[in-house]
């Protein structure tokens, strides 16, 4: 018994030691970017990795309190919701379909979906920016929202549909003979034991938006309006005006959210049948 | 669960209501007609001080006659331009950008020429060379604002003795003071950058687009000039322009060829620098050095010289205002493009812009025709094919030439 | 799993399949409408029908230039899955380990590249990295006494330095699917498997890959997709105007872009595109057995 628990100590440990190595090497860009971040030289670009000799907050402060930030970050916020709430209520019942019924066109679908899928997003833009100016949503986040929802449905789609064929159909045949409705079925059973993968899902669709300034750039006629990631692209897009002290705090500032975000769900990333869907 | 859902409801009829007022805010602009009349927004990008200052002078300027100009930035304005450009509602009435770009908003039929809208006598005093780049087919498109060329950025702590005045003793002088093991380097250079090799080129009498669109990569004598350039960017360090310009601020390179973008960094290095005109120095071939020049110029929106010529009008009249100039070159060191600026004594003695005003006379304004948007690609291909990766230029000319003559033909 | 209904399941996905009918089927449309124009830059608003005449353009783009830069690109998406899917397993594996009590800061920071906006990762790893005066790798090779070297200016080196790239920032994503993956594998089967006196291998092979396969099929074949298409990673790091490294490596993508992008003919570009669409639809059936085993 004690060889097997210092057996188990020794294997932790070994495993720690692995994670802690690989989330370094992981880190080392980022470390690079907080270093440069907390710079002040002119020339900080060179210096990186050594610590800077005065570090300083000038370049954060400068972002918070010169810069539009807290207004583009409650852009983003906006965006994101509106997108996430979008895209997951549409798929998360075309999903369902997909996943339940074998109905006729179901495969093929399915398959035109993927194939729909490959065709680039940035081609796209042309074409979309016609029909929304006859549409008159440009300059509008509801054309925003239906760009990025529409772009991350296919993708919400087939994610989820994977997780849901994993969900045993007897839970729900259970629930159909206690006289539940299919819209209750969905709401009641699926959503929490398939609650890992549609917090996935909905992670992703919201570091997409998150992340995404193309559109946004293009889209929206008023700085003002901008999300993060078009405000802060805009701020330094072109080389010649980069200040890479300023660039680095900035891609950190836009990056802290979506971290504090996702340690804070994980805890609701176990999944519903492990915790005791089935059992209980 | 639920509840989340029901904030998350909320949040989304709250964005949806913000969109829509927003859109009926733009219906109630349209109403407003006059005000929507008297304002004029110019597309830019460029550096955020320097537009400041030209916002706050034309407002000043314009303030009696109730017209209020508004500068907004947009990222990547070559291809918002191509999409906004000929939208009356959400796009622009002005554009202010380097005049490259021209030939190719002209044939999209986004630019009113600005004989449309105020007299020629108003742009007579501007520099010849600044009109140039900004006429199109025989008519002046971009009222010029100022210009940029290349110039010759030294360190005066570590520069040893005088400057040469020709390529081949500067070459000596970097042979002898460049060690690149160790990091320090006599001049650097983005030698791998069209634009930075240009002063070379045109310099040996070779081209990258001649005036009737043909590209002139595999042309002899720019094939002279790349082999010659490629001899001083073994001494050059990386040429990537993040690389160059780290390397002279940290005064690990004791010169640079740079614009006066760089300037406000260098000042900020705390470094000692002097300049030298690139046409101050004389090639192998008796000619100098002929650098492009890039010209800020203000453009008028189809639509705009139309629906909006007096306010348009006055605009204009104020951008050739000699006072924008001599203030835009007294605090973002600008050269500016109108001759009367030159008058005032601090202008015509700052250093740098006293040394862009005398490249003016020789230098080159970048081509304008839309074949020239097609052109940076491969001749910066053929730069870095030979420079960095070891090509053979012949053969590597004549393939990025064929790229080019593609990409020409592609256009129709 | 046989439910059999005629209108419900349509009930269900309408909205969404009008969603992607806007934002995804209308361009690809509207796309295939222009590449029978010649709109381009002399002919902006006034273009006309002008039948098959870009395609017969475009087609003579499927060059050599096009078939490497096809090759390339197969090359790219194997290599690159092939390590993505055991790098995440393995690392997702040692995440779920028992007893692992950091394991949620390992993989709150693990996901670290996944939370930056793409164009700045590139850019950082362009300059802190791969930069031959400034960049890391060269400042270490510089303290080991070798001579610093340029990583993006050739070929192979240059497609190995993307490729880094390129598991860095997708990798974040798989590990994460995998991980939700494994936490839904009943833990019951392992216990009958070590009862059995199944060992790590047997545990892997014939339990828990099978279990999670279905589950993760979806995600792979999309990330499948995404690095087929990847364009930013190397457009920003090689062929960025104004920062051209030297390398000349092309993907279909790229190659796209360069041969009918930069030209502002919508026309030719359009038709281009259709006809790249096309490839891509054709080298989907090597993926297509995947897809028919998962929707089995």
């Amino acid at each position: 018994m004690n060889k097997k628990t210092t057996d188990r100590i020794v294997r932790l440990s070994i495993l720690n030691i692995l994670f802690i190595i690989l989330c370094f090497i992981t880190l080392i860009p980022i470390i690079y970017a907080f270093l440069l971040s907390i710079s002040s030289g002119s020339s900080a670009f060179g210096s990186g990795f050594l610590f800077p000799e005065n570090p300083t907050l000038k370049n954060y402060k400068a972002i918070l309190v010169e810069e539009p930030f807290l207004i583009w970050f409650k852009n983003s916020v906006v965006l994101s919701l509106g997108t996430m709430i979008l895209a997951m209520s549409t798929s998360v019942t075309a999903s369902y379909a997909f996943s339940r019924f074998r109905f006729r066109g179901r495969n093929g679908m399915l398959k035109l979906l993927l194939l729909l899928n490959a065709f680039p997003q940035i081609l796209s833009m042309f074409a979309i920016f016609r029909l929304f100016k006859n549409m008159n949503l440009l300059n509008n986040y509801i054309g925003l929202i239906l760009i990025y929802a529409g772009s991350m449905c296919i993708f919400s789609i087939w994610n989820m549909k994977g997780y849901f064929d994993t969900i045993p159909i007897e839970i729900e045949e259970s629930a159909r003979i206690d006289g539940a409705g299919s819209g209750q079925i969905i709401w009641r059973i699926i959503l929490p034991l398939a609650r890992p993968a549609i917090i996935v899902t909905a992670v992703m669709v919201l570091i997409f938006v998150w992340n995404e300034y193309l559109f946004a750039t293009t889209f929206l006629m008023n700085e003002e309006n901008y999300n993060l990631a078009g405000g802060l692209y805009q701020l330094q897009a072109n080389d010649y005006s980069r200040n890479w002290s300023l660039f680095s705090a900035a891609a950190i500032l836009v990056s802290v959210p979506i971290l504090i975000l996702f340690f804070s769900i994980q805890k609701y990333m176990v999944s519903g049948l492990v915790t005791g869907g089935v059992k209980g | 669960m639920r509840k989340m859902v029901l904030v998350l409801c909320i949040v989304m009829a709250v964005s949806i209501f913000t969109g829509c007022s927003r859109s009926s805010q733009s219906v109630a602009a349209k109403q407003k007609n006059k005000e929507a009349l008297n304002t004029i927004r110019i597309w830019h990008d460029g550096d955020k001080a320097l537009i400041q200052l030209m916002e706050n002078y034309l407002n000043e300027a314009l303030i009696d006659d109730g017209i209020t100009v508004k500068f907004e930035q947009k990222s990547g304005l070559t291809d918002q331009i191509k999409l906004y450009g000929n939208d009356e509602v959400n796009g622009p009435d002005m554009y202010m950008y380097a005049h490259d770009s021209l030939g190719m908003f002209v044939e999209m039929g986004a630019l009113a020429p600005l004989t449309d809208v105020i007299d020629k006598n108003v742009y007579a005093d501007m520099l010849p060379m600044t009109l140039k780049a900004g006429n199109y087919k025989n008519d002046q498109y971009l009222m010029p604002v100022y210009f940029e060329t290349l110039l010759f950025i030294y360190n005066k702590d570590l520069w040893e003795g005088e400057v040469p005045s020709a390529t081949e003793d500067l070459y000596s002088y970097m042979k002898s003071h460049t060690d690149a093991a160790a990091g320090t380097y006599a001049l650097v250079n983005q030698h791998s950058t069209a634009y930075n090799v240009a002063p070379i080129i045109n310099g040996f009498g070779g081209f990258i687009l001649n005036e009737q669109a043909e590209p002139g990569l595999n042309n002899r004598k720019t094939k002279e000039a790349i082999e010659y350039n490629k001899k001083f960017a073994q001494l050059e360090a990386d040429g990537d322009y993040n690389t160059v310009n780290a390397l002279f601020k940290d005064g690990k390179a004791a010169a640079i060829i740079g614009g006066p973008w760089l300037i406000s960094g260098v000042k900020e290095a705390k470094i000692n620098y002097g300049i030298k005109s690139l046409c101050d120095f004389k090639l192998p071939n008796g000619n100098t050095l002929i650098p492009y020049s890039g010209v800020q110029g203000i453009g008028v929106m189809k639509h705009a010289a139309r629906s909006k010529k007096d306010a348009v009008e006055k605009v204009l009249n104020e951008i050739a205002n000699p006072q924008l100039g001599i203030d835009l070159a007294q605090n973002s060191g600008c050269a500016p493009s109108n001759q009367k600026s030159y008058n005032t004594e601090s202008v015509a003695n700052d250093e740098m812009i006293a040394a862009m005003r005398r490249t003016a006379d020789i230098a080159q304004p970048m081509p304008n025709i839309p074949q020239m948007s097609v052109m940076w690609g491969p001749a910066e291909s053929l730069l870095a094919a030979v420079n960095k990766s070891g090509k053979e230029l012949d053969a590597a000319a004549d393939d990025y030439q064929k790229e080019a003559e593609t990409a020409i033909a592609d256009m129709q | 799993m046989n439910k059999k209904n005629k209108i419900l399941p349509w009930q269900y996905s309408i909205s969404s399949i009008l969603l992607i009918g806007l934002i995804v089927v209308f361009p690809i449309i509207y796309t295939i409408y222009i590449s029978f124009t010649n709109m381009n830059l002399y002919h902006w608003t006034n273009y006309d029908f002008i039948g098959f005449g870009n395609y017969i353009r475009a087609l003579t783009k499927l060059d050599s230039g096009f078939m490497s830069a096809l090759l390339t690109t197969i090359v790219w998406t194997v290599i690159n899955m092939v390590i993505q899917i055991l790098a995440a397993y393995i690392i997702a594996l040692g995440l779920n380990a028992k007893g692992l009590k950091l394991a949620r800061l390992y993989k709150t920071l693990l996901m670290f590249p996944w939370a930056m906006p793409a164009y700045i990762s590139i850019l950082l790893w362009r300059v802190g990295i791969y930069n031959p005066q400034y960049g890391l790798l060269n400042k270490i090779r510089t303290a080991l006494g070798l001579s610093s070297m340029n990583f993006l200016s050739e070929n192979i080196p240059a497609f190995l330095s993307c490729m880094v790239l390129n598991l860095w920032m997708a990798l974040p994503f798989l590990i994460m699917m995998m991980d939700g993956a494994l936490q839904s594998v009943d833990i019951s089967y392992y216990e009958s498997a070590r009862l059995d006196g199944g060992g790590w291998w047997t545990q892997n092979l014939y339990i828990t890959i099978p279990l999670i396969r279905p589950v993760l099929a979806p995600s792979i074949i999309m990330t499948t997709f995404t690095t087929f298409k990847q364009f930013d990673i190397i457009y920003l790091l090689t062929m960025q105007k104004g920062s051209l490294t030297g390398s000349t490596i092309q993907t279909v993508i790229t190659y796209a872009h360069q041969n009918a992008f930069v030209s502002n003919n919508y026309g030719l570009s359009s038709a281009v595109s259709i006809v790249i669409f096309g490839f891509i639809i054709f080298f989907s059936i090597f993926v297509n057995r995947g897809i028919r085993e998962e929707s089995e």
